[in-house]
């Protein structure tokens, strides 16, 4: 559990990190919190001749409004994400969401943009941007790229990044007034990576649905939109025998897997459980805060 | 416990060896530096089962950094095989594989370099030509006729089989109103220690020996290398000064401390093996038992249990450790702690494509307790009575000690009913009831579980020749030496490493004791294997009863002498000295006192002060052996083993989610009658770290392979521990039924946590599931396999 030998480099802006990866030919890593590559190194799973941290790169962890959006450093770190004032107020699913990875000391570590991605399809963030409609921009030897989210995770472990892509920063839709959103796990223990996950954001105006998206983690070979359920709900007054309906709906947008923690089954079924607490829990919280933006 | 009769044994006296593991002081093989010390890295087979077609290490041999790198057959040209449990001489164990993989992870080379890490680089230039043959992942499809056979020479892939009747087993049976009958898996998963194994060997070409420090608990450890390297086990130092980082009984490490000594002989260097966690998880060889059982209990109609018959399959891995003997340690206390008349106990040990299993906790008592908890549910269930009534009608009485089960032992003293009362008391059981049936009616699935356990202490290990007749041991010796210096002061040494049980503060209690100076006032030093002190180290919950006992008999030795020096000098008779508060003196208080440091120069430095025929300097060994022990079993199986018999009730409280399958603890209350507490802190930890074991066991932890052979539990990630998030706060009340084996009353405790808490969990479970219509059989009990088991419910 030695990792092979390998360069290290900690360059103090994005255009030197951009130039360290296009010099390295793709044999370089970009290192963030490093809580998924070290163990990948350690393994030997991964084996790059060069990593080049971004740690020392300032501004990448900003949190800051702009425009009704809500802009976060990728290396802001998990434990910032949670606890940020601003990410609280105008993005509380996404504080939520953090809440959930891992343990404090991962946490303290681990980066937003990190995690984003390594593109782990049980990871808890990218379903809170997902459901969110975030936008992610990152900068490489072409200039400035951005890709909504839906757009970004292309498989396990697979983004729309290329390889001397860096991504600097995420953006959020501030939380609007009758908006609502919750998210719920399952895991084997607390901090493990999701069995499933789901994040539901939606707005409600006079007793009617008349928005929302939900994103589901551990279910698929990415975070994926339950689209129809989305649809069912989209519109409509919420009534119980519809809720109560859309974890039927939920068959064409998953794909769940077996592995030593849970059955494909098991996730299929959990998926659907949580989903109808989430989606209730989502419409009850609309006023809860009240959103400055 | 009130107004102890002593001033401080079953005090909560600081545990001196707190200090230097909260303060990070501890000593580990990672923390051993020794000039120009080199690195090990061994190769591992990517195939479960594989012929090894041919291998050449000559490129790695090249790379920078390194020293040496061999492959099995340097092994098996240069050393014997490692020495097996059970009598197998056609089953060849090196530390490497030499014409033959049987498990994925098993080490086919090994590298010796300057670092880790550069041994790791020259794995890479090893060149393996391998030949993939068909893995056996499951026992019963190793049994099967045609199944690939692991060892050709050997035969067949079963290592051992046997059967052994005590009673009128098939009267019983027909005697019977009612059998149960069930089928369980207790599946593969062990103590997995926060320090993997590890090895340190240096050749001292000063004083022309072997050094060797090891992270281990294996008892004997000098006599394998000594047979191993063919070389005499008095010129091998195994170093017990030394802090070993969880164990549990998984770390024996035969295979790795003979690849460390065999590389430091090769090399006339100094050299450390220390796994990495793929490699302690994958192919350490501390996999605990992987059991199949088939076991029918006879009940009259009231519920008297009158007969068991128990049937196991247990999975031992690629090459026999000490593991497969588990399966004859629950003879000891066959019948928990129930009357039952007869019992019948057959099994078998078959060699699968996996890392060799190993002891665990209890020794296979654990599982043994999960199967008779399950079948007195069982009986439970079928005859309609309540599981706690079932179990006080079997209780063995307080009047009936000391108690003989069918297999021979006698238990030796116990108040079951009273510790059952006293958990019911402390879980204010009706309350509990009443809570649950009130949850219920709200749709809640609320589980009260319960279970008893006996814990047989002391390790009697006679029950070895029970599997095989040429293992005779009828001997298990615990040793103390105690000395007392020109000053007065006294040192105690012992023989074997810290695994964390804070030994040294018992030893401390024991000599404060006798002695009647202050714990602190002790000094305990760890002695190496050639110091002469017998040891076999901390097995079968010994050291309370077995340890305590050496100590408090050379301490005792000590104090005679030095009352015999003491009359001398007194000129009285020593008959009618006696010594207390420091001072030798006349019983009847008349004249003057020696104090305990004058005796102490006088015995050092004062010969015409000494008695004439009396040996100069304090100085005492004394060998404690096993009470009742010192046979093998009789021709029937029967026999004394274990001498002391702990008891244990667990009620846990759990909440089900029957949409998710998800356990969430409520409350968790434990009983425990141990004897006399040594000390009531150490007791406590050993049943709560015990409780967490056995919660990781009933719903967590799992070795998996996949039917290829192929390890899928190599990481945290994927092996789950429980953490103090899934650990529910434990409410623990203790009895005293004093051990009549032992001077304080002490009986052995290490275990019963472990023994007593996944039967415990298994039933808060069922219960709670029990109007879904679920049965419990095995373990763990992961959400997936909960609600599958709803899903089946509900379907029926």
């Amino acid at each position: 559990m030695k990792p092979v030998n390998f360069d290290y480099a900690a360059p103090e802006s994005v255009a030197d990190a951009i130039r360290l990866l296009v010099e390295a030919r793709g044999e370089a890593k970009i290192i963030a919190g490093g809580q998924s590559l070290l163990p990948l190194l350690n393994m030997r799973m991964a084996r790059p001749s060069l990593l080049v941290d971004l740690a020392r790169i300032p501004g990448l962890d900003e949190v800051r409004l702009s425009d009704g959006w809500l802009e976060i450093g990728a290396m802001t770190r998990h434990a910032v994400v949670e606890a940020h004032p601003l990410v609280r107020r105008h993005a509380p699913l996404l504080a939520a969401a953090a809440s959930f990875v891992a343990h404090h000391q991962v946490r303290n570590r681990g980066t937003i943009g990190g995690s984003t991605a390594h593109a782990d399809p049980a990871a808890e963030e990218p379903l809170a941007l997902l459901a969110l409609d975030s936008e992610l921009i990152a900068e490489g030897p072409d200039g400035a790229a951005k890709w909504p989210i839906g757009a970004f995770f292309r498989g396990p472990m697979t983004t729309a990044l290329a390889d001397a892509q860096v991504l600097v920063k995420l953006r959020v839709p501030c939380r609007g007034p009758s908006e609502g959103w919750a998210f719920r796990e399952i895991s084997r223990r607390r901090g493990d990576l999701a069995l499933a996950a789901v994040a539901v954001w939606l707005r409600r105006e006079d007793g009617i649905c008349r928005d929302l998206r939900v994103a589901l983690g551990g279910v698929a070979d990415r975070p994926v939109r339950a689209k129809a359920a989305e649809a069912a709900l989209r519109g409509c007054a919420w009534e119980p025998q519809i809720v109560d309906k859309t974890p039927a709906l939920l068959e064409a947008d998953i794909a769940p897997g077996s592995d030593v923690h849970a059955t494909a089954d098991y996730r299929r079924a959990v998926a659907r459980e949580l989903l109808v607490h989430a989606l209730n829990e989502a419409w009850e919280r609309v006023g809860e805060l009240s959103p400055h933006c | 416990m009130a107004n102890p009769p002593y001033k401080w044994i079953s005090q909560r006296v600081r545990v001196r060896e707190d200090r230097r593991f909260l303060t990070g002081q501890g000593r580990y093989v990672g923390d051993i530096r020794l000039a120009g010390m080199l690195e090990v890295a061994v190769l591992a087979s990517p195939y479960a089962h594989a012929l090894i077609k041919s291998i050449d290490v000559e490129d790695a041999i090249k790379q920078p950094g390194v020293v040496l790198a061999i492959t099995g057959a340097d092994l098996a040209r240069d050393t014997d095989p490692i020495p097996q449990f059970l009598d197998l001489p056609r089953v060849r164990w090196y530390s490497l594989a030499t014409d033959r993989v049987r498990f994925a992870g098993e080490g086919v080379a090994a590298v010796v370099a300057t670092s880790r890490a550069a041994a790791e680089d020259a794995l890479d230039f090893i060149k393996v030509e391998y030949e993939p043959l068909p893995a056996l992942a499951d026992p019963e499809a190793a049994m099967a006729p045609g199944a690939p056979v692991l060892h050709p020479d050997h035969g067949s892939n079963i290592a051992w089989q046997g059967a052994w009747t005590w009673g009128d087993v098939d009267g019983d049976f027909r005697r019977a109103d009612r059998v149960v009958k069930t089928r369980l898996r207790w599946s593969r998963h062990s103590g997995v220690p926060l320090e993997t194994f590890g090895t340190v060997a240096a050749w001292n070409s000063r004083l022309e020996l072997l050094d060797v420090w090891a992270s281990h608990q294996a008892p004997a450890l000098s006599a394998q290398i000594s047979t191993v390297l063919r070389f005499p086990s008095n010129r091998i130092r195994i170093h017990a000064d030394l802090d070993v980082g969880g164990s549990y009984g998984a770390k024996r490490g035969q295979k790795q401390i003979a690849l460390t000594t065999y590389l430091a002989m090769r090399t006339r260097r100094p050299l450390r093996y220390l796994e990495d966690r793929l490699e302690n998880m994958a192919a350490g060889d501390g996999h605990g038992p992987d059991r199949v059982f088939d076991a029918e209990l006879a009940l009259s109609r009231t519920g008297e249990c009158l007969s068991l018959r128990l049937h196991t399959v247990d999975d031992v891995g690629a090459y026999v450790g000490r593991g497969p003997l588990q399966i004859a340690k629950c003879i000891t206390a066959i019948v928990g702690p129930y009357r039952i008349g007869s019992v019948r106990y057959s099994g078998l040990a078959v060699m699968t494509n996996k890392t060799n299993q190993n002891p665990y906790r209890g020794f296979g008592q654990s599982p043994h307790n999960f199967v008779l908890e399950r079948l007195m549910d069982m009986a439970a269930t079928e005859l309609g009575l309540d599981r706690v009534e079932i179990r006080r009608r079997n209780l063995i009485p307080p009047e009936a000690f000391p108690y003989l089960i069918p297999s021979g032992s006698r238990y030796d003293s116990g108040d079951y009913p009273a510790v059952l009362d006293k958990a019911l008391a402390l879980a204010a059981y009706p309350n509990l009831l009443r809570f649950q049936a009130e949850a219920r009616s709200q749709g809640r699935c609320i589980g009260i579980g319960i279970a008893a356990c006996i814990e047989p202490s002391g390790a009697n290990t006679a029950f070895f020749a029970l599997m095989n007749p040429k293992h005779k041991t009828s001997l298990v010796p615990e040793g103390a030496r105690v000395g007392v210096d020109s000053r007065g002061k006294i040192t105690v040494a012992i023989g074997f490493a810290s695994t964390g049980q804070s030994h040294e503060t018992m030893v401390s209690q024991v000599i404060a004791e006798v002695m009647d100076i202050a714990p602190e006032e002790v000094a305990v030093i760890r002695a190496d294997s050639l110091a002469g002190i017998p040891s076999v180290p901390p097995t079968g919950s010994r050291m309370s009863l077995m340890l305590s006992g050496a100590v408090l008999g050379a301490a005792q030795k000590i104090l005679a002498k030095m009352k015999r020096i003491a009359a001398h000098n007194l000129g009285v008779d020593p008959e009618t000295v006696e010594y207390a508060g420091g001072v030798f003196r006349r019983k009847d208080g008349s004249g003057a006192g020696l104090a305990f440091a004058e005796v102490a120069l006088i015995a050092h430095t004062r010969k015409h002060q000494m008695p004439p025929d009396m040996e100069g300097g304090l100085s005492e060994l004394y060998v404690m052996e096993v009470p009742g022990g010192g046979h093998l079993p009789d021709v029937a199986g029967r026999m004394q083993s274990y001498p002391a018999y702990t008891f244990s009730v667990h009620i846990p409280v759990v909440e089900v989610n029957p949409r998710t399958g998800e356990v969430r603890f409520l409350d968790y209350f434990a009983a425990h009658d141990c004897g006399t507490p040594i000390h009531p802190d150490i007791v406590e930890g050993m049943v709560y770290g015990g409780i967490a074991q056995g919660i990781g066991a009933a719903l967590f932890e799992k070795f998996v392979y996949a039917e290829d052979g192929q390890f899928l539990s190599s990481t945290f990630m994927d092996y789950l521990l429980p953490s103090a998030n899934e650990i529910p706060p434990i409410k623990m009340v203790e009895h005293v039924t004093p051990g009549p084996h032992h001077p304080f009353g002490a009986k052995g405790t290490a275990e019963g946590g472990y023994l007593t808490a996944p039967a415990a969990v298994a039933s808060a479970v069922e219960d709670a599931l029990s109007p879904l219509g679920v049965r419990v059989t095995e373990l763990p009990m992961t959400p997936a396999l909960l609600l599958a088991l709803i899903g089946n419910g509900r379907r029926r």
